[in-house]
């Protein structure tokens, strides 16, 4: 698992670990082990204290749902093309995606796939979790609870 | 720190300009300019130019495409760059380098050719002013941001569809009297409300647009400014923050604390307060995002954004009008360009040249420009006299 299975474009950072780590379950946070500050997306570098020695450890994944959104005109690396035969074309549907925070202070952008638009409240009680997909990339969904 | 004027204003015509490239585009900005502030360019000493993106040009160094254009070539030139906010960087670099007197006068560019490449490719570029490592993998859009600060606005304060629909209603309003805007066409409530969703809950009509366009000011300390012209108006008040690349690490999704805090700054070194401001441009690029601004800027208690535009009180005739050019909204939004032509806007209404829409008697204005969403910030307070 390359870190650009999860991150689409850039491949070459040292917490390139992440996308192991999500492929293998877990949702990794990293902590500063001179000022124990903690950070989700992990970090290699502390700014609280510019430490640079870090711990990882999973998150728990729960939450609440900070905000959420569905982008119905997408960038153009998630555009659908139009097909190439007369007359046809495709339906697109896209997916939802929300913010949790699962501790003061960290908060988990995520793809939210199996509830209704309508249904998605501000407040809801959340997880997040990592998903790999048929093209074989990782990423992360939430999911109520 | 030497006193800092605009002393020059040009506007170039903002729309899907695909007669011209960007350097043909600033042409016309900087020749409005010189001609508004009757100085010829060899009087210039110096520039500073506003570009947000290099893919949307094409160019490593599109700066050197507008100085070569102009024929400024051998004086000082250099790019800045703020995303959405680029032109008020621009605007900021270019007070610095009067205000320290290494330059007497100078003039700063803003421009942005952005429909060279399709809306597609466009709305990507601008994803990626997002966190391009932890966000972007999401499918993020800036109007998907936007939306996210609506939803969390909505919940916390009961903030409505209608309430942003009406903010697209008096910019596109005050768009159709602006020439240099991009759409000058009204809209109705209903209209608006029925567009198609954009990023949920922003609809067509909540978004500002894609637009081509440049705009210039000419900037001069006080002994050159008192000499060349008859109607300055002074910058007296810059405030600058930054905040998190990420909005999912920000305290709050309801406020932008780069604008709360770069608006402190301002107002201090103005040595005025919210109630002061006669006028303001504030950067739109969705309605919602003119929501907050009100509440940032101490024009309204928290939570009451909503309710001051549905109050009509940003109009022209309202307690703060705001956007009363269109915003960027109707005007469109030239990354580099929309800081420069907001302080365009400010120093007509300070001049009493904006005609239908001028503000009577405005003395004092103030604009806001967010670069992003929130990473960094730019707030300027002009006074005439």
């Amino acid at each position: 698992m390359e870190f650009k299975d999860f991150s689409l474009f850039i491949n070459q950072t040292k917490v390139a670990r992440f996308a192991e780590e999500l492929a293998a379950g877990k949702i990794m946070a990293t902590i500063c082990k001179k000022c124990r500050k903690k950070y989700y997306p992990p970090r290699a570098d502390c700014s609280g204290c510019m430490g640079s020695e870090m711990e990882w450890k999973p998150l728990r994944g729960e939450g609440s749902l900070v905000t959420f959104t569905k982008i119905y005109v997408p960038p153009d690396h998630f555009a659908v093309q139009q097909p190439l035969m007369p007359f046809s074309s495709i339906q697109f549907e896209p997916c939802p995606i929300g913010i949790i925070e699962v501790e003061e202070g960290l908060r988990v952008m995520g793809w939210i796939p199996k509830v209704d638009l309508k249904k998605i409240r501000v407040g809801m009680k959340m997880k997040a979790s990592p998903q790999i997909l048929p093209n074989g990339k990782v990423t992360i969904i939430l999911e109520p609870i | 720190m030497k006193k800092v004027a605009i002393i020059g204003i040009g506007h170039g015509k903002f729309g899907v300009r695909s007669d011209a490239s960007l350097r043909e585009l600033t042409f016309e900005a900087v020749k409005a300019c010189l001609d508004d502030a009757g100085l010829p360019l060899k009087e210039v000493d110096s520039m500073v130019t506003g570009i947000a993106g290099d893919e949307f040009s094409f160019a490593l160094q599109p700066s050197a495409q507008v100085h070569d254009y102009i024929g400024f070539y051998p004086k000082p030139n250099f790019r800045v760059e703020g995303a959405c906010a680029t032109g008020s960087m621009a605007l900021r670099t270019g007070w610095m380098n009067v205000a320290s007197g290494l330059a007497d006068v100078v003039l700063v560019v803003g421009v942005e050719k952005m429909t060279e490449v399709p809306t597609s490719v466009a709305t990507d570029i601008m994803g990626r002013g997002g966190d391009a490592i932890w966000e972007y993998p999401f499918g993020t859009t800036f109007p998907g941001y936007y939306a996210m600060i609506a939803q969390a606005h909505m919940a916390a304060f009961g903030t409505t569809e209608e309430q942003m629909a009406m903010v697209a209603v008096k910019n596109h309003y005050y768009g159709s009297l602006n020439p240099f805007a991009h759409m000058q066409k009204e809209i109705t409530l209903d209209k608006a409300l029925t567009s198609f969703i954009v990023a949920y809950p922003l609809k067509l009509y909540d978004c500002s647009l894609i637009t081509d366009g440049a705009a210039a000011v000419l900037l001069a300390s006080e002994e050159r400014a008192k000499r060349i012209s008859k109607k300055p108006v002074w910058m007296v008040g810059l405030g600058l923050a930054t905040d998190t690349m990420r909005i999912s690490e920000r305290n709050s999704l309801t406020s932008i604390q780069a604008v709360r805090e770069a608006a402190k700054t301002a107002y201090k070194m103005a040595g005025i307060g919210p109630t002061d401001i006669d006028i303001a441009t504030v950067h739109d690029c969705f309605t919602i995002a003119e929501i907050v601004a009100y509440e940032d800027l101490g024009f309204c208690e928290k939570g009451e954004g909503g309710r001051l535009i549905e109050a009509k009180e940003t109009y022209v005739n309202g307690k703060i009008p705001v956007n009363v050019d269109g915003g960027l909204k109707s005007k469109g939004h030239p990354l580099g360009a929309t800081g420069v032509s907001m302080a365009i806007e400010i120093t007509k209404q300070l001049r009493g040249d904006a005609g239908e829409r001028q503000v009577k008697n405005a003395e004092i204005g103030l604009a806001h420009n967010v670069g992003g969403t929130g990473q960094v910030v730019a707030v300027h307070i002009f006074r005439r006299e």
